[in-house]
């Protein structure tokens, strides 16, 4: 079997490795750092124009092959491995959690506190914008002050967003622009937005996707990178407790691989890190690796999400930019000793019933000039989309498992993913619903305006957790850098280490946690390296 | 290696019915090129014109020659489901097309339509009716958008930061309105 050594193993090659590696390469130049991504590299920005009309017009698969066939998993909300991740295709949305996040436990009485400063993660938001590429308007509440401004200008709000706006202030709520990793003017050798309206598959470049990052860093010999090898073990050699091998195998060819280095650190997502811990069980370690707690794969959480199509008496345009929105922060404090609800809150244009459809509302059918001339009445309203997600906290038998009845092609049993409330989320939920209720009721008061439906998301989103930090070994696994408690040379960076999911977009979040750890890993990495 | 029997048979098999998938795409309208030229006419806006809708029925027909049946679809986000597309629909619209009176008429089109028990415009055309994924392939797109709303919005066009805070422009009419 091949064994490649280096100084530092990273395995997974998503959002989190790609600034983790960035920024190594920048605290410890000439080190080497090898990366291993179970999934295909899809570095074909040339293509991705063919591959947007294909989706539009065909429904296809934007991603051609980002997914691994026999790689499914109960209870995932992406089946995209590929190097760069989910965030090849997201949309970019870069909010910031609030302090009350950290402090749920010192405030509320609720779940747990992080175990870090508001301040100090602050900062590390600040480098991830600045990486990134945020464009964004900063918000106008003192409780979301800044240390420093965002790199880029907001995107210009449409003018559907500016009818919204108008509409949704009038319930005395502020709206404004929802910062995005898009680039509103030309940034870090990518390209301005030009407004194609198709951010899942950007096909300029303009907005942020890791394969950017890691060709930058492989046309500079700065990385190794090990694409379509998956790590199906970590191992513990001797009597210590560091890890010494990451033992997989190359999925193009079939062989066996091993990696050896003095840290290992796994991005690999909220899904697949505490999976390769759990799957790295032995005779010692009966309960996989830096699972002494028994909590690897524990506290897996997210936030719900409730919608709401509102439809008002304004003409709008749809298909201006569908996939910005306006933001309001107004929810994210909560005044201690009030009932608890924390959340964000979304407008975005819609189309929803108001597109063409076959038949009127008494049944007759509509053909040619009738269909047209019954879509342009109805198009003479507009329709927003107004959606929350909020604030749950994970009971601790929210779980990743190893599911025992399906396995992969190497005979490894998948991941399965069973979410669960802890009691005081459980217990609010009415109080949670009727407070929606009358946000939507409160946007519905102006210009004539018509709730059409309100929705529960289902399931959570923006997931998280599964190797959460603490303090205390015997009550998280990492500590707030993501080394292991039980591993000195093990890191997990990004989602897996969330105690909590806040209440907006997550991403931002993970990466300014990632690179927060990178500057202890650095400290890490042995000096002859 | 050399092949197995077993794959090898597996192997030219998958050859021939690409091959199928591939003639019949490629024969897409065959002998029913004017039937679906009368269909477009009749269920697409006047405002187009028979210029315009026999345009219409070329794309679609471009549409369908390049269909690619088996390719992998989105998987989806919160839901995830690897799906891969439908069959060519080609063998299926042939008939339908075919079990068209000509001259048509608009009381055949709705019998057709009733027949097949479709409620609504499909997302994507498939391969469950001709008449109405030649419907949804026109109004479903961004060109009916824009005359839908009499704008230049241009949904699926890569068309840059500028003035997007602005009412679009008003869309350019169809020859016939104009007229």
């Amino acid at each position: 079997m091949p064994t490649i050594e280096s100084d530092v193993c990273i395995i997974g090659g998503g959002i989190s490795s790609a600034m983790l590696a960035q920024k190594l390469s920048e605290l410890r130049p000439g080190i080497s750092i090898h990366i291993v991504e179970a999934g295909r590299k899809l570095f074909d920005l040339e293509n991705r124009m063919e591959h947007r009309r294909r989706s539009l017009a065909y429904g296809e698969n934007a991603w051609p092959g980002d997914f691994i066939a026999d790689q499914p998993a109960k209870g995932i909300i992406s089946r995209t491995m590929a190097v760069g991740g989910s965030a090849m295709h997201w949309g970019g949305t870069c909010n910031r959690f609030s302090e009350e996040d950290l402090r749920l436990k010192s405030m509320y009485g609720l779940y747990t506190d992080w175990p870090m400063e508001w301040a100090d993660l602050e900062k590390y938001y600040c480098e991830a914008e600045r990486r990134l590429g945020v464009s964004g308007e900063p918000s106008p509440l003192p409780e979301d002050a800044r240390s420093q401004p965002y790199p880029m200008k907001a995107m210009e709000l449409t003018y559907n967003l500016l009818e919204l706006k108008k509409w949704g202030e009038k319930s005395g709520l502020p709206f404004w622009s929802t910062p995005q990793a898009k680039n509103t003017v030309p940034y870090d050798g990518r390209a301005q937005c030009i407004r194609c309206n198709t951010c899942a598959i950007c096909p300029t470049g303009a907005r942020y996707s890791p394969d950017f990052t890691f060709k930058q860093l492989l046309a500079a010999n700065k990385i190794a990178l090990h694409d379509q090898t998956q790590i199906r073990r970590l191992s513990v050699e001797g009597a210590g407790t560091k890890i010494t091998t990451a033992t997989g195998v190359n999925r193009a060819t079939g062989q066996p691989v091993e990696f050896r280095a003095p840290l290992f650190i796994l991005a690999s997502g909220y899904a697949w890190s505490p999976h390769l811990l759990l799957l790295s069980r032995s005779s010692r370690f009966p309960n996989g690796v830096a699972n002494r707690s028994g909590l690897v794969g524990k506290y897996m959480n997210g936030h719900e999400f409730i919608s709401a199509f509102i439809e008002i008496d304004t003409k709008l345009y749809p298909g201006m930019n569908e996939t910005h929105a306006l933001i309001s922060r107004q929810y994210f404090r909560c005044k201690p000793g009030d009932p608890y609800v924390r959340n964000d809150l979304r407008i975005w244009e819609s189309a929803m019933d108001h597109e063409p459809r076959l038949r009127a509302k008494s049944g007759k059918l509509l053909l040619g000039d009738d269909l047209l001339n019954d879509w342009r009445t109805r198009a003479q309203r507009g329709t927003a989309r107004v959606r929350s997600y909020y604030d749950v906290h994970p009971d601790r038998n929210s779980a990743l498992t190893l599911d025992e009845t399906a396995t992969n092609k190497f005979g490894d049993p998948l991941p399965k993913i069973e979410h669960r409330l802890d009691a005081a989320t459980m217990a609010r939920k009415g109080a949670t619903k009727q407070h929606f209720q009358t946000i939507f009721e409160r946007l519905a008061r102006n210009d004539g305006a018509k709730i059409l439906s309100t929705s529960e998301g289902g399931y959570l989103d923006h997931p998280a957790g599964g190797c959460r930090m603490g303090t205390d070994p015997s009550d998280s696994v990492t500590d707030s850098y993501g080394q292991a408690h039980d591993h000195e040379n093990l890191f997990v960076v990004g989602s897996p280490t969330l105690p909590s999911a806040g209440c907006t977009n997550g991403t931002l979040t993970f990466v300014a946690l990632t690179l927060r750890s990178a500057e202890k890993i650095a400290t890490q990495i042995p000096k002859h390296a | 290696m050399p092949m197995r029997r077993r794959t090898a048979l597996q192997w030219l098999a998958g050859i021939g019915s690409s091959f199928r998938a591939w003639s019949q795409s490629t024969a897409f309208p065959g002998d029913q090129a004017a039937t679906l030229k009368e269909l477009a006419a009749l269920v697409l806006p006047s405002s187009l014109g028979r210029a315009g809708t026999d345009q219409i029925a070329a794309k679609f027909e471009r549409y369908v020659r390049e269909y690619r049946p088996g390719a992998d679809t989105e998987h989806g986000y919160g839901f995830t489901r690897v799906r891969p597309k439908p069959p060519s629909p080609v063998a299926a619209y042939l008939s339908q097309l075919a079990a068209l009176p000509m001259p048509l008429n608009r009381a055949a089109v709705e019998a057709a339509i009733e027949k097949a028990q479709i409620k609504d415009l499909p997302r994507l055309p498939e391969g469950q009716n001709v008449i109405t994924d030649l419907m949804s392939f026109y109004f479903r797109g961004a060109e009916a958008n824009d005359l839908c709303y009499q704008a230049a919005i241009q949904r699926e066009t890569c068309r840059g930061l500028a003035g997007s805070s602005k009412v679009p422009k008003p869309f350019p009419k169809p020859i016939k309105e104009r007229a």
